[in-house]
């Protein structure tokens, strides 16, 4: 036996590796099993590695705003100086902490994000945590990070969105939230300030857009994959170096379009991607999805479309204005199944299989996740009224059963590539 | 001066330890178990028994055990490699102190055994996915990287990244994984490393279906592979007892059990 002398890892150091391994599986998979890759990717890659499997923090010095749902205006915390952080969890070292908080049942987002305030073990830990009382587990979980001892403030959500009531209660927990934040941060809430910040975000949204154009062509320039790490950066990452990435993005997606550079197969199906969000490093379905020969075009998810899909519509410049024109964008634009009723997703998915040419839906629902499992129902039957193949799927986020969802998801191609060879 | 003979054949070696009436280890031999397993097997005795250089007839008991056991038609007595790692463990830990663990890769299974303070066994679990995980497994992983099997351990403290996971359960599977890894130009240093994890991840799992006592001890071949020990120390994040002999205290165990067989009919 060789004299290397072994040392035991600290607890916080085995949580840090299982996490750098399970990151490290998902960029390598990104990085090595497709054609064509992206040069101005490896931006986005090397800011996943550096900051999940090196542990190197980005904020040092700056007031991080923690958020537990896609809820929390990053408008007002930008305009405030601080550095918004969205907490929402992808880690399956995670969820399994989490697991012994949780009832067994519970949605593995949550009891990973659980997970990970109980561990205390942040590269750029949360000053103060703003929870929107969103759906049932987020509620509850938000009371659960209070009670380990971290800075928790619950913003009242409502929910249903159609009365007027409903937007008045919004508007006033999002005046509420300035104020508290405000008070915290001891910054004065302004009109200049909060109007930079509503441009910025509108103008990293704008760029999304505009990627979002390309994606809309037939050949296909950029994976899904690589979307869902765009737009899950824009949880932590610095705004800035965000929007010079995706300029220099946006250059090369030009060239590529002009050079015909197909990242897809010759007939892979299209897909537009719904349900529970994949949130890195848990992209199990989307990468099997991929792996399997089809093509997400557009997703329909908290985690990643949503988050820049509707802008901030302010009329008049005035502060009261501008804070009624975000709280409207957080309510009135979102498609999340906590609402009552909820047409407006079913009318966005459809928007999105229109608009992208696409083949299919996939719904991934994570089993715990109520709300999507509930809603998948009239989903599905919409869908089938509008003549669009769906294929729903329970995931969690254990790296088993890959076997079984693969060769499912395998066939659904399979059988959408014959649609469109008896359509010719 | 009776002598007592514990023969292991396993699916990838032959391990035979020698016992005196105390119980004292007083030699091993190891070979491949190959093809002819019982030929084999007779032809080690006789190597051992030379090489020990005391008289054939002095050999009072023998033991056979491990997966080839029945093969073996002139042993006195046989017994399941379970019972014999138990006792041999115990033995082979004696002045680490008490065991209550114990956790033995061998060629192609692993198992966790939990025992008592008297050295009864409490329970044990087997892996139930073929080669996942054993040595055989580091055999396969070993001949892909072009790496000596007992190199592992040095190549597992080399690596600078972060350990390459494989996910695939089954050796055939997790070969083409190394492939797919290869062919992308990692290093060998994360991939071994993480190779190392994920058996040692396995093995954590049937830890705990048995439960985690203190003190946790290691045997069988790839217990000699430092690199595969760490990993299996963090996983559990605590020591774990490694014997001067990994690969025979099965056999040892049978030697032993030999003794204690000896004495009895002797007694009756």
């Amino acid at each position: 036996m060789s004299s290397i002398e072994r040392v035991i890892e600290t607890p916080k150091d085995k949580q840090n590796r299982h996490k750098a391994m399970e990151a490290i599986k998902i960029i390598n998979s990104i990085k090595d099993d497709f054609k064509s890759p992206i040069q101005s990717m490896n931006y986005f890659y090397d800011l996943f590695e550096k900051v999940y499997c090196k542990n190197e923090p980005l904020h040092n010095g700056k007031t991080k705003i923690g958020t537990m749902c896609i809820q929390i205006p990053s408008e007002i915390i930008y305009a405030l100086d601080g550095v918004p952080i969205r907490l929402c969890n992808g880690f399956y070292t995670d969820d399994e902490i989490g697991s012994d908080l949780l009832p067994q049942k519970a949605c593995p987002l949550v009891k990973a994000t659980v997970g990970h305030f109980a561990s205390n073990n942040f590269t750029d830990k949360p000053d103060i945590v703003f929870s929107p009382t969103t759906c049932d587990q987020k509620t509850k979980a938000g009371a659960i990070v209070k009670n380990f001892g971290y800075k928790v403030v619950d913003v009242d959500f409502p929910r249903t969105k159609e009365s007027e009531g409903s937007r008045e209660y919004w508007r006033k927990s999002i005046k509420q939230f300035a104020v508290e934040l405000s008070k915290f941060k001891n910054k004065k809430l302004t009109k200049s300030n909060l109007e930079v910040s509503i441009k910025k975000i509108g103008y990293a949204q704008s760029l999304y857009h505009k990627l979002s154009e390309y994606r809309k062509q037939e050949i296909a320039p950029i994976l899904g994959v690589d979307m869902f790490l765009i737009t899950n950066a824009f949880f932590f990452d610095k705004i800035d170096s965000w929007i010079e990435a995706m300029e220099v993005l946006l250059k090369e997606m030009k060239t590529r379009v002009e050079e015909k550079i197909n990242v897809a197969g010759k007939i892979s199906p299209r897909i537009v991607f719904t349900g529970s969000p994949p949130i890195f490093p848990n992209y199990k379905i989307p990468l099997i999805i991929e792996q399997s020969d089809a093509l997400i075009v557009a997703d329909e998810t908290c985690s990643s479309n949503r988050m820049f899909n509707d802008m901030v519509a302010v009329d008049e410049w005035n502060l009261y204005d501008m804070i009624d024109s975000i709280s409207d964008k957080y309510l009135k634009a979102c498609t999340c199944p906590i609402f009552t009723t909820n047409d407006d997703r079913i009318r966005r998915i459809i928007d999105l299989v229109k608009n992208y040419k696409a083949d299919a839906v996939i719904y991934q629902a994570f089993a715990g996740c109520t709300v999507y499992e509930m809603e998948q129902r009239s989903v599905l039957d919409a869908m089938e009224k509008a003549g669009i193949p769906i294929l729903y799927i329970e995931s969690d986020y254990s790296p088993s059963q890959q076997g079984q969802l693969s060769t499912r998801v395998e066939a659904f191609v399979e059988s959408l590539k014959n649609r469109r060879r008896n359509k010719k | 001066m009776k002598y007592f003979a514990g023969i292991d054949i396993g699916s990838t070696a032959i391990k035979i330890t020698i016992a005196d009436k105390n119980k004292n280890l007083i030699g091993h031999k190891i070979s491949a178990s190959g093809s002819m397993f019982y030929k084999y097997a007779q032809e080690t005795l006789s190597a051992l028994i030379a090489e020990l250089s005391f008289d054939k007839n002095d050999l009072a008991y023998i033991v056979a055990t491990g997966y080839g056991r029945k093969l073996y038609k002139e042993a006195d007595e046989n017994i399941s490699e379970i019972t014999a790692n138990a006792i041999g463990a115990r033995a082979a830990a004696k002045e680490f102190g008490e065991i209550k663990t114990i956790i033995n890769i061998g060629g192609q299974d692993s198992k966790v055994i939990s025992i008592d303070n008297e050295g009864n066994i409490t329970n044990f679990a087997m892996n139930d996915r073929c080669a996942a995980g054993t040595g055989k497994f580091l055999d396969v992983v070993a001949l892909k990287l072009e790496v000596g099997v007992d190199e592992l351990g040095e190549y597992h403290f080399k690596s600078t990244g972060t350990p390459l996971s494989v996910n695939s359960t089954c050796a055939v599977f997790a070969e083409s994984e190394i492939i797919g890894l290869l062919g992308n130009n990692h290093s060998v240093e994360d991939i071994v490393c993480g190779v190392h994890y994920s058996i040692a991840k396995r093995i954590v799992k049937l830890v705990k279906r048995v439960g985690i006592k203190e003190s946790v001890y290691f045997d069988g071949g790839p217990a000699l592979n430092n690199g595969l020990v760490s990993a299996i120390e963090n996983e559990l994040s605590q020591k774990i007892f490694i014997p001067k002999y990994p690969q025979i205290t099965t056999s040892y165990g049978a030697a032993i059990m030999g003794v204690e067989s000896y004495n009895y009919e002797q007694n009756k």
